[in-house]
């Protein structure tokens, strides 16, 4: 059974069709990457599994529950994690701060302590490579740092599915390696992963599936390399100027 | 500045404001540093619904509907101690109305609905005459009793004022430093940084900022309930005046946004600046430091007067994320070994 699935989901703003009839299902313990060209409503998607959109038609499933227009903060609950294209941290608070939010407010696996809740957190921000950043900023952040709070952020709340959007992108060719193969460990620790990366060849060596979205509809989807070989993908909708 | 040193001047400062009345200052005095110190009280609760992302520009109608709620409950016969706290449960309601109403405003039109609040309350004293006494007010408000127990200079003429006027802003920055350091203060830190983050993070935006809005208005009330209790009459133009929309604005930026003690000692400062150096001297100009100050803000002091005194931390830090100093050497092994 899919964990997350789109059925026949679209979305118009005024005249524009953002996203057309667009059935996708997310398999549990899976890694799937989500392409496509600008434009083609990748993060309209997002935005709608994560509860920030209502979709204009269609149903988002979760779990085996209907789930369309339930508010961020009870799909969050449920398990939906996500992150943000460009690092939406809470700006003046601390580093620490930012995780807790989550930690704290999260209606599964509650914390009472407070201490417990900051023991959590400072595990969070090592995992993510942030200890030391503890007491900064968000806004003192380099901009690699601010992604891998995006991602301390999104699994403060302890999701089972996360929505990552281009976590890798801005970062040095190096860095988005490293980010990518991140994935793999958190598939590894049961965690199911839909991502939109760029950087799609690294991708496919932890991708189970790879789907490509154009103007609103699914264009392809299967196997990495069989996207990937697809000439028409390549050439059409991804280029081929982002590889390693 | 060391934590050390901020106790050790607040304690000072608390003594110094013990004073006063003991000391035989003038009642008209007295009267000036309670106004003063009412507006401290104000200008905090202003800056703790600021720290929940709301900016009011009308919290005389919180102000108001305290006066006006202490104001009738004093006259049916109530114990003004008793109409007092119901004054504050009225602001709370009011300023939890307008919360909710309001609820999908944001920045400059949150601003205009609450200034629209304000106003809108002014005009339903002044109708409502049955009730409100109309444009004229009300008047015979009782005087705070003095109270058998304590020595009587501490309740006395204007004393009593003066120290409920003292204690309404030890409690204000008593409750918001205790919000500072719990959960609620991470929630509006949270919706005040990033609403739609924190909804994906598990915090329902909405509740929160209407406990923000009903914290602000209760304590904003309970200075206005005494405000009545001092003054003795209620009117629209004076109790629902712009004065105490605009004020506790000015005087929280200037002290600091979202600091603990800055919008108070702006208040304490501004207030008593232009009451006791310029009124008497230049009347027409004894609003001039409001407008110097907020001119100030703008030009050199982003981060209002706290912003003076280097910190490790510029804003109110949450101890959640300051591990007390054992912790931290604890934390500094586990981060090595990350």
């Amino acid at each position: 059974m899919a964990l997350l699935e789109g059925r026949g989901l679209s979305m118009a703003f005024g005249g524009l069709l953002a996203l057309r009839g667009v059935d996708i299902a997310i398999e549990e313990h899976q890694v799937v990457g989500l392409l496509g060209p600008n434009g083609s409503g990748k993060t309209t998607l997002f935005n709608i599994l994560s509860g920030l959109l209502r979709p204009t038609a269609g149903e988002v499933w979760f779990s085996g529950c209907r789930v369309t227009n339930l508010a961020p903060w009870r799909l969050s609950g449920l398990g939906v994690g996500r992150t943000f294209q460009i690092a939406r941290p809470f700006a003046h608070s601390t580093v620490l701060d930012n995780v807790l939010v989550g930690i704290t407010f999260r209606s599964r696996h509650r914390y009472r302590r407070t201490l417990d809740r900051r023991r959590e957190a400072e595990r969070l921000l090592a995992t993510v490579g942030l200890a030391e950043k503890a007491p900064a900023r968000a806004t003192e952040l380099s901009l690699g740092e601010r992604k891998r709070l995006e991602l301390a952020m999104a699994l403060s709340t302890r999701p089972t599915v996360l929505l990552l959007d281009e976590l890798a992108s801005g970062l040095s060719p190096k860095g988005r390696e490293e980010v990518v193969r991140f994935y793999g460990r958190l598939k590894e620790r049961g965690l199911t992963i839909f991502a939109i990366e760029h950087a799609f060849r690294i991708l496919a060596h932890v991708a189970d599936r790879l789907v490509v979205l154009d103007q609103g509809t699914i264009v392809a989807e299967g196997r990495p390399e069989q996207v990937l070989g697809s000439p028409r993908v390549v050439q059409a909708y991804l280029g081929d100027d982002d590889g390693p | 500045m060391r934590r050390g040193a901020w106790i050790g001047i607040g304690l000072v400062a608390v003594m110094l404001l013990v004073l006063p009345p003991l000391t035989g200052f003038h009642p008209y005095y007295l009267y000036l540093v309670s106004t003063a110190l009412l507006f401290g009280t104000v200008a905090t609760s202003w800056n703790l619904l600021a720290y929940a992302g709301q900016i009011s520009f009308g919290h005389a109608a919180f102000f108001g509907l305290g006066g006006y709620g202490a104001a009738l409950a004093s006259l049916a016969g109530s114990s003004p101690w008793l109409a007092i706290l119901l004054g504050g449960a009225v602001g709370a309601v009011g300023a939890a109305g307008i919360g909710l109403a309001s609820a999908r405003l944001r920045g400059a039109y949150l601003a205009l609905a609450t200034l629209a609040y304000a106003e809108i309350w002014r005009g339903v004293a002044h109708n409502w005459t049955a009730v409100s006494g109309g444009g004229a007010g009300l008047i015979g408000i009782p005087p705070l009793p003095t109270l058998a127990w304590l020595p009587l200079d501490f309740t006395r003429g204007r004393a009593g004022g003066y120290y409920l006027s003292l204690a309404f802003l030890l409690l204000v920055i008593a409750v918001f430093w205790g919000i500072l350091r719990s959960r609620l203060g991470l929630a509006f830190a949270a919706v005040r940084e990033e609403e739609e983050r924190a909804g994906l993070l598990g915090v329902h935006p909405l509740p929160w900022k209407i406990l923000a809005f009903a914290l602000s208005g209760f304590f904003s009330a309970l200075a206005g309930g005494l405000y009545v209790h001092m003054v003795r009459v209620v009117e629209p133009d004076l109790i629902f005046s712009r004065y105490f929309s605009i004020l506790p604005l000015v005087m929280a930026t200037f002290g600091g946004l979202h600091t603990l003690l800055g919008p108070a000692a702006a208040a304490l400062g501004l207030y008593l600046v232009s009451e006791l150096l310029l009124h008497p001297y230049v009347p027409a100009f004894h609003q001039l430091p409001y407008a110097l100050a907020l001119i100030v803000v703008v030009l050199y002091l982003p981060g209002g007067l706290a912003g003076l005194f280097p910190s490790p931390r510029p804003s109110p830090p949450s101890p959640l994320s300051s591990p007390p100093v054992g912790e931290r050497a604890g934390g500094g092994g586990r981060h090595g070994a990350a």
